[in-house]
């Protein structure tokens, strides 16, 4: 029995290792149970079947037991994947949106200029919203989009009232009026952003 | 587990004829492993043979569906090993069961009709 036994728990090895962990001690209790059964009833024929029957298992739910495993990878991995074409998503649109303002404002480009006050919000914004809404994702089980939504209302809302209160001191040309549409503008291109990415996540959903 | 209480039980019909009778074994009371394998075999007469990778990773997917839970209590301590790990059958396993149980006496319904077979006197 012992050593029985002993090669029974070899043949677990076939198994993934966290179903073994889960399961292992139980099918080693069951394989005990069915031998003993075996051996009192049906002698030496008994046992033969019982191994037969362990092996005939074995090729069927071992697989089958991998590949379940496998495809719990995969999920994780796709769902790590899409994480991070989000954060480098956002990420270049930030530098995208920077260095298009310091190109212009070094070079004085009225083109890019009058959409100054929108890029700095959309880069400050940008950087300050999407770090909390990562992390707040990632940490909790608050729903992303609802978390976008107020993330960017609160923190497009914070920035406005310290601009409003920072910049009419230090900056001459400062100007209320675009300091409030260019963070609208911030708000509604975020808050795009993260509506679009749900939006794709969803169809995902639907169609893996 | 929440979540699964939301799924609608004909959505997981048809089961396949291990997992239908896991779920038979567990009805009339809390089992073990060798409990639902004895009890499986018996049914059956002996045509359906659970190994022990196919019955555990049967209760794997059965748990993480919410159909069956381990047992907190053991039903006689006195005569059983402490590390068997007993398994209950859920109000959702229950009502899966029964609606598979209801999918079958239909096609067994037809198949009388069509006098496959013979039709059982109630």
């Amino acid at each position: 029995m012992l050593r029985a036994e002993r090669f029974f728990r070899l043949i677990l090895l076939a198994y993934p290792r966290e179903f073994r962990r889960e399961f292992g001690p139980e099918m080693a209790q069951l394989f005990r149970d069915c031998y003993r059964a075996k051996e009192k009833n049906s002698g030496l024929i008994g046992i033969g079947r019982l191994w037969l029957n362990i092996f005939i298992d074995l090729v069927r739910a071992a697989p089958k037991q991998h590949l379940e495993r496998l495809g719990k990878e995969n999920s994780i991995m796709n769902n790590l994947r899409r994480d991070v074409v989000a954060l480098l998503g956002s990420l270049g649109i930030i530098v995208i949106a920077f260095l298009l303002l310091s190109y212009g404002r070094k070079h004085g480009v009225p083109s890019i200029l009058v959409f100054g006050f929108a890029l700095d919000a959309l880069v400050t914004a940008g950087i300050v919203g999407n770090l909390i809404v990562f992390l707040l994702v990632k940490t909790t089980r608050l729903n992303p989009l609802r978390t976008a939504l107020w993330t960017f209302l609160l923190v497009n809302f914070v920035l406005v009232l310290v601009s409003a209160l920072v910049g009419s001191r230090v900056d001459p040309q400062f100007r209320l009026g675009s300091l409030l549409i260019g963070y609208v503008v911030s708000f509604l291109f975020w808050f795009g952003v993260h509506w679009l990415w749900s939006k794709s996540r969803g169809q995902l959903a639907v169609s893996g | 587990m929440k979540m699964k209480q939301k799924v609608d039980p004909e959505s997981l019909l048809p089961l396949r004829p291990s997992v239908f009778h896991i779920l038979l074994a567990l009805a009339d009371g809390d089992l073990h492993g060798y409990g639902i394998m004895q009890e499986v075999a018996e049914h059956t007469a002996g045509q359906i043979k659970l190994g022990p990778g196919t019955l555990y990773g049967s209760i794997k997917r059965l748990l993480g569906d919410g159909l069956i839970v381990e047992a907190d209590e053991r039903p006689d301590p006195s005569l059983d090993d402490e590390r068997r790990r007993y398994y209950r059958l859920t109000d959702f396993g229950q009502k899966v069961l029964k609606a598979e149980a209801g999918r079958i006496s239909r096609m067994v319904s037809v198949a009388q009709r069509k006098r496959l077979i013979p039709k059982t006197r109630s």
